[in-house]
Parts: C-alpha cells; structure tokens; sequence
C-alpha cells in the first residue's frame, strides 16, 4: 500500500542505517541490521541530500542540477522515499 | 568457477558461553576435539600449538583483509562475544575498514562501561537474543539465571542509543508464548525482532526430538506471526524464520555456497557456513593462520565444492528452482543423508524427503510429552 507524504516532510536515515560508497563496486549502498541496499542513481541522489531539507526542498534542488521537470520528478521522488520509508530504511520528520 | 566478492563476514570470536542454551548452533563439544585429533581436515590439526582462539592481532588482520576482499558487514558472534575482553578493539578495527558492525550477544556480559566503549569504538547495532518473555521459562532454557539481566541490558542499550534488534529462537517449549514474546518486544523498543524457528544443527541436532514443534504449534505460530507483521509494519520490523522441516522446498541457504557469506571460527577456520564444519566433517576447510583469506575465498576446496550450480545432483540439476533455493542447505543434507551434495531432504522432490517425513511421524505421533534436551556445554578445549 503506496503511503503519501507530504512536501514538508523531512526525510533522514532511519536508526542504524548507514549510507556508503562500495568500494567494490564505486556505487552507494545503505547498510542496515543483517542488510545491504544497493541504491539507483535516483535513491543515492535523494539520499544525499537528505540532511535535514524538506522533501519539497529535495525535488527543487535536483530539478535545478538536472535542468529536469518539476511535477514528473516529484513523482520520481515521492515513489522513491515511500519506498525507502516502508522499509524502514528513512525517517520522516 | 569464478568466484563473486562477499558481502558479510561472521566473526565467531569464541565458542564460550555463560549460557548452556540446548538448540545451539555451536558444535558440540565432543566434535570438536574430534576434529582437533583428526590427521586431515580442520586445517590445523597438524598445528597442536596454535589450537586456541585467534589474537586480538590475528583478528584485525581478518577483518581488514575481509575488506578488501569486498565485505561489508561484520557480525560479532560467539559463543558470546562479550567474553573477549577486546571486542571493542575489534569493533573499532571492523569501523575503520568501513564495515558496518553488528554485535549477536546474550547481552551476558555487559555493563554500563562496556556499552559505552562499544558504543564510541562504532558499535552499529546490536542484536540480543531472548529465550523467552518469561523469565522462569528463559533461564530454564538458558540453563542460567539470565532473563532480568537481559532485560536491564536492553534497557540501557536504548538509553546508549545503540539500534535494538530481538532475536528469538523458537521451539517446542515456547513456540506457544510467541504473542508474549511480540509483546515484550514492543515494550522493551526493538527497532527489529527475529522470531526465527530453530534449526536442526549442532547441539540443535542432537536436541531435536526435544526442540522439533508440533504441526498444530507451527500452524499456530505462522498465522500470529503474520498477523503481527502486518499489525506492527512501519514500527517493528518483524522477521519470521520458518521451520523448514515442515516446508515443502528448501531453505535458500545462505544464498548460495560461497556465494556472499563467509565465516571465520574462533580457531581461525574459514567456512562457508557456521556450521560446515561439524556438519560436515569430511571437508577440508582452510585456517587463517595458514593460508591468505583472498585465496581461501577464491581458490579453496570448501568454498568450491558447492559453489554454483555444477556440483548439483537431480532432481536438482533440472529443477527450475535450482537458481531460487539452490539446493537448499549442504549441512541439512550431510546430516540427514550422510552426503553433503545431496538435495536438502527438507524438498519433497528430494528423494531422501521420507526421512524427514519419519522424523515428523515420531515428533506427531507420540504423546504431548516431549523428551528432555541435553543442555550445551563449553568447549574446555579452546580457551584461549
């Protein structure tokens, strides 16, 4: 079941997760109790900058760097962190 | 074959334990010293010398070459990990080599210092295992006065704000307070809880007629645990090891041999799987002492002999699952088929599957009194 959240919300690595570069592989990977995520480039892109900004904040800044469209990258996003939330692998405050 | 890169690395720092817990994954004592006189195999038989435990040194030099190789995970277990009184120094060496740590304890151990060392050497998590949310039932399991002092230690890890994960081994004896032990859970914080049925391996295997469940407590036990799975999603996660003598296909253990994971013993041995090398005794597995950690992952004969999907027999080799459970687990087939590279018998296509039909008659059958265990006892042996 697909939870909304809201532009304001903010989201930030959940409780004992950590977010790495693999050194075997140079891409990102968050690490967990008895797990390992390897990240897309959408996740890893999210996930760095998510360092206390607003979800809102998030799709403007990469909407800037990537000269991409705001409303279809804020789908991209949404979609995103529901995901990482359900797993419980972010937090959102 | 081509070997692929390991993700986590379980560190067993020792075999000794204040608790005498009878489903124990350990070997049993007496295999051990059998192992240690036996003039092949083991790997360091012919080294009586260094029959003891890893150094602190020897330790670092494992994880930082587990590293490079490309682990990322380090799991601290035991035995009980805490009995080493360098484990914080090892947490830190397993930090700064990037690993993620998490530490399986009994919680035995552990004090308002050591917490807070482990805490700033970069303890990532800790995982802390319950025998019951009872407290005369869990020492009775234990065979130690063990439960208050579980419950105090899980208390002050949340208040060190160290990640909490439950892990519960479940059997015969408690499988029916599987509704309390989610409670207690919940109470105590848990970010994690692993309710996980226990598994037919060391002192586990010897104890199994007294450890197996019934069929009516597995069915119990299954529809409550997705029931809180579902109830506690997004609070606790919840993670429910099913018993897989009364599945139909086998366990994909531990993803494949020597395909991700790889464990290193308290003697420096390095096995595919924990319990390899009781399990199966006629391999012959490589020592840390001897032999670079590189070539023992890549080139060793333990780590290829089931690696992949050639060493497979059928009904195996033309299932289409052979890529999805592989063949499930190696011990489980050496020691119910007395052939490692059998299919797991757990499989109903198994041809060897009546034997774990027999086991489920006798565990069904009989009257509601179950045998009593033998409770595990330390291996004198190997103290360092």
């Amino acid at each position: 079941m697909p939870i909304e959240i809201a532009d304001a919300a903010q989201p930030r690595l959940a409780k004992g997760v950590r977010l790495q570069t693999d050194s075997a592989t140079g891409k990102s990977v968050l690490l967990f109790p008895e797990g390992i995520v390897e990240l897309n480039e959408t996740a890893q892109e999210i996930l760095s900058r998510c360092d206390g900004r607003t979800l809102s904040d998030i799709v403007h800044a990469l909407a800037e760097e990537y000269d991409a469209d705001v409303a279809a990258l804020a789908a991209d996003v949404h979609e995103t962190v529901a995901d990482l939330a359900q797993r419980k692998l972010i937090e959102l405050t | 074959m081509i070997a692929p890169r390991p993700y986590a690395l379980l560190a067993e720092i020792t075999y000794r334990c204040p608790l005498h817990c009878p489903y124990c994954s350990n070997p049993v004592a007496a295999s051990l010293r059998e192992a240690a006189r036996r003039p092949q195999g083991g790997g360091y038989s012919n080294m009586p010398a260094l029959n003891g435990e890893l150094t602190t040194d020897e330790w670092k030099r494992v994880i930082r070459d587990a590293a490079t190789l490309g682990v990322l995970q380090i799991g601290f277990s035991g035995g009980e990990p805490l009995v080493r009184r360098d484990l914080a120094e090892l947490v830190r060496a397993a930090r700064e080599a990037n690993l993620y740590t998490n530490l399986i304890t009994s919680g035995i151990g552990f004090d308002d210092d050591r917490i807070g060392a482990l805490r700033d050497a970069g303890l990532d998590s800790v995982q802390l295992s319950f025998q019951s949310d009872d407290a005369d039932l869990g020492d009775e399991i234990a065979g130690a006065r063990a439960h208050r002092r579980k419950l105090d230690v899980a208390a002050k890890i949340r208040a060190a704000g160290i990640p909490l994960s439950l892990n519960f081994v479940i059997h015969r004896r408690n499988i029916d307070r599987l509704p309390e032990m989610i409670e207690l859970s919940e109470m105590l914080g848990a970010e994690r809880v692993e309710l996980a049925n226990v598994q037919f391996y060391g002192w586990a295997f010897l104890n199994r007629a007294a450890l197996l469940p019934t069929q009516e407590q597995v069915t119990g036990a299954r529809e409550i645990a997705i029931e809180a799975k579902a109830r506690l999603a997004g609070k606790i996660d919840i993670f429910y090891v099913l018993p897989d003598y009364y599945e139909t296909r086998p366990k994909p253990c531990l993803n494949g041999w020597g395909q991700r994971y790889l464990t290193v013993n308290p003697i420096g041995d390095v096995l595919p799987c924990p319990t390899a090398s009781s399990a199966i005794p006629d391999l012959r597995f490589e020592n840390v002492r001897a032999r670079a950690l590189d070539w023992i992952w890549r080139e060793s004969e333990s780590f290829n002999q089931f690696r992949g999907t050639r060493w497979m027999p059928e009904p195996c080799r033309s299932c289409p699952q052979k890529e999805i459970d592989f063949g499930g687990c190696r011990c489980q087939a050496a020691l119910l088929t007395g052939n490692a590279a059998n299919t797991d018998p757990v499989c109903t296509l198994a041809p060897n599957r009546a034997r774990v039909d027999a086991v489920l008659r006798d565990i069904n059958s009989s009257s509601d009194h179950a045998p009593d265990w033998t409770y595990r006892v330390n291996p004198k042996t190997l103290k360092s």
